[in-house]
């Protein structure tokens, strides 16, 4: 392995940043290599402001920021191997989308030729092919999001950092958006996404960063993080025609600890370990001899996760 | 691009049956509604194939030449480039035909043989007044065009990107601070240097050619040409200096724009106040203008009309430059480092 390859892409060490009393950022360290990680947190969390220190648009007050090794803020080299969408950037709105990302690929040093058949292969990933020669003024706010995209993706990037790119958009240009960030990553690249709705990270990936009040809460697999919230109790939620019959069942397996009935029809059984709860569940019910219909894990998605961790 | 589903869903023809919630069955079989559209098109998703890019980078200047070209060029036309209002592109092209409207003069003074104390000669032919006027007149080149063209161009430059976030597409992509600024420098000075400097350059040069004069006339007027082009420097790079500061300090193209207006008008008309009162002119190095045609008279071997010191207009001259640079260094620096 060579020596550029032992350093991560994105290297955050005991970062803050404050912008006068009011804290963006609390003492981040992270590093991330590879694949798609979500940026999770709630509006104010610091998302943009991590993004805007990893992009060398704001300084540090304090800690250091690596991209490819290289501090961004002293050295603006590691920005040919970057592409960047930011949340709120305007547009060249007069422009086609052609002329917009083929005009930027240039300011990578691209010649005119390059540019343009770069240009026109992003495009064509990003769908917007067909619309190229339409200008970016008359794009639908997904198009806009997508040429974004193709602006970002234009010099061939190995870091993509994507500020909540599915915002705003309608069902459909999500879905491709998401596509096109889950196939980024499948090609081996590093792309950071971040927002505030969390079923749009869930669909794309698993491995996230969960940032609240500028402080990071959690990093690594959403479902490994969950394993690892043992003061929170689990839920498994049955829905059958028989819950008191099924939790008289349940009641005296190791892994469960509690039961409650929170409606009519439905049973939820509490545990402090899930894998353990799980494995002992299809022979509990079925020496019950109840008839059950449904079994979900309520608390095995990102907002009760996030719930949990701030405390909610 | 390959379709890989594209769903649609046809509303039976256009036309759909109501049910009356309360109805009978009878008379109510003929009720029809009819459908905005016949087919509702739910979307297209589209495979993803993304090839990588194994090309190479060019170096620095090319990164920059972008940049540059990107400003100047939209002057012309708007494709791939800036966008300038038509109103400004009409109002520069105005300026710059009035800037070279002297060679017309002395076309006609050729055509029609009139000798070198004849009136159009006086008026527009090669001397030591006529080249400084040409750059530095007050009426109507700093009344009305230079100052006009100065805050046309440089309205935008900085402060749009300042409203609109889009400094963000540079600083995104290996493009150092000191290159946007450069670059965005050596644009307004560039368009400027092509009215001012480019319609100077022409005036000097076309009128040997009209008049037929010969080496000797050249080598007699070439050091008066040359300080002429000094002073035509000195001024690109004094409105350059102060129009981008303000730029750099706003996010609104009418604040730069008037700002710059009333720099440039505002301390020549204290000044001329300041004078006529209590005739003394020393507050002319306040003015930005005053100070580059007091520069300019003596460089020309003018009559000076001015009582101060050249020295303090120099100065003036020299700090105006250096505290616009230092405010457009200062702004760029800070430039996204704000609170979203």
């Amino acid at each position: 392995m060579s020596d550029e390859n032992k350093v991560p892409s994105v290297l955050v060490e005991n970062v803050s940043k404050w912008y006068g009393q009011v804290i963006g950022i609390n003492d981040v360290s992270l590093a991330i290599e590879g694949g798609v990680t979500g940026i999770l947190g709630p509006n104010g969390a610091g998302k943009s402001t991590l993004f805007k220190l990893l992009m060398g648009r704001i300084k540090p007050s304090q800690g250091s920021v690596k991209l490819f090794g290289i501090d961004p803020w002293q050295d603006t080299s590691p920005y040919r191997r970057i592409g960047y969408v930011s949340e709120s950037e305007r547009l060249y709105d007069w422009m086609t989308g052609q002329d917009f990302v083929s005009t930027l690929a240039r300011l990578h040093g691209m010649t005119r030729n390059e540019a343009e058949s770069r240009a026109e292969h992003v495009l064509e990933f990003v769908g917007l092919y067909d619309v190229r020669h339409k200008e970016i003024g008359k794009y639908s706010k997904g198009m806009r999001q997508r040429v974004k995209i193709a602006h970002a993706l234009v010099h061939d990037p190995d870091l993509i950092i994507l500020d909540e790119p599915l915002h705003g958009c309608d069902p459909i240009a999500r879905t491709s958006i998401m596509n096109v960030i889950k196939e980024l990553g499948n090609q081996g690249k590093t792309v950071l996404v971040s927002s505030h709705i969390l079923e749009e990270i869930e669909r794309i990936t698993e491995q996230i960063v969960i940032l609240h009040n500028g402080r990071l809460l959690a990093l690594g697999n959403i479902y490994a993080i969950r394993d690892l919230l043992d003061k929170h109790p689990h839920r498994i939620m049955i829905t059958t025609e028989e819950p008191r019959k099924l939790a008289n069942a349940f009641i005296s397996e190791d892994p469960v600890y509690g039961v409650r009935f929170p409606e009519e029809g439905k049973l939820e059984i509490q545990t402090n370990d899930l894998s353990a709860a799980h494995s002992v569940l299809p022979r509990v019910i079925v020496e019950s001899k109840v008839k059950v219909s449904r079994i979900d894990n309520p608390d095995d998605n990102l907002d009760s996760l996030l719930e949990y961790l701030i405390g909610g | 691009m390959n379709i890989i589903s594209e769903k649609i869903i046809d509303l039976d023809g256009g036309k759909t049956r109501m049910e009356a919630a309360y109805g009978s069955d009878d008379g109510d079989e003929d009720l029809f509604a009819i459908t905005a559209k016949r087919e509702a098109s739910i979307g297209t998703i589209f495979e993803q194939n993304y090839r990588p890019w194994d090309g190479d980078f060019g170096p620095r200047w090319i990164r920059n030449y972008a940049i540059f070209r990107h400003h100047v060029f939209g002057l012309f036309t708007s494709k791939g480039h800036r966008n300038y209002n038509p109103f400004i592109r009409l109002t520069i092209l105005v300026i710059f035909i009035g800037a070279i409207s002297p060679i017309a003069m002395l076309f006609f003074s050729s055509l029609f043989g009139s000798g070198p104390d004849g009136f159009i000669d006086k008026m527009w032919g090669i001397n030591r007044s006529n080249l400084w006027g040409q750059v530095l007149g007050y009426f109507p080149r700093n009344l009305c065009y230079w100052p006009l063209l100065t805050a046309l161009v440089v309205g935008g430059m900085i402060s749009d990107d300042r409203r609109n976030g889009t400094s963000a597409i540079y600083f995104s992509r290996p493009v150092t601070r000191t290159d946007y600024t450069m670059m965005k420098y050596l644009s307004v000075a560039v368009v400027l240097g092509f009215v001012i400097i480019f319609s100077y350059m022409s005036y000097y040069t076309l009128a040997i050619v009209f008049k037929g004069e010969g080496w000797g006339f050249l080598i007699d007027t070439l050091p008066m040409f040359l300080a002429g082009l000094l002073c035509s420097i000195a001024l690109v790079i004094t409105y350059t200096s102060i129009g981008l500061a303000l730029s750099s300090i706003s996010q609104s193209r009418f604040f730069s724009a008037i700002a710059f207006l009333s720099i440039i008008y505002g301390t020549k008309l204290v000044a001329l106040l300041i004078d006529l009162q209590f005739d003394t002119s020393i507050l002319y190095i306040l003015s930005p203008y005053d100070c580059l045609a007091h520069f300019g008279q003596w460089m020309l071997g003018l009559e000076l009309n001015y009582s101060h010191s050249l020295s303090l207009s120099i100065v003036s001259l020299i700090l105006m430059n250096l505290v616009s640079i230092f405010i457009l260094i200062s702004r760029v620096s800070s430039l996204e480092v704000t609170r979203e």
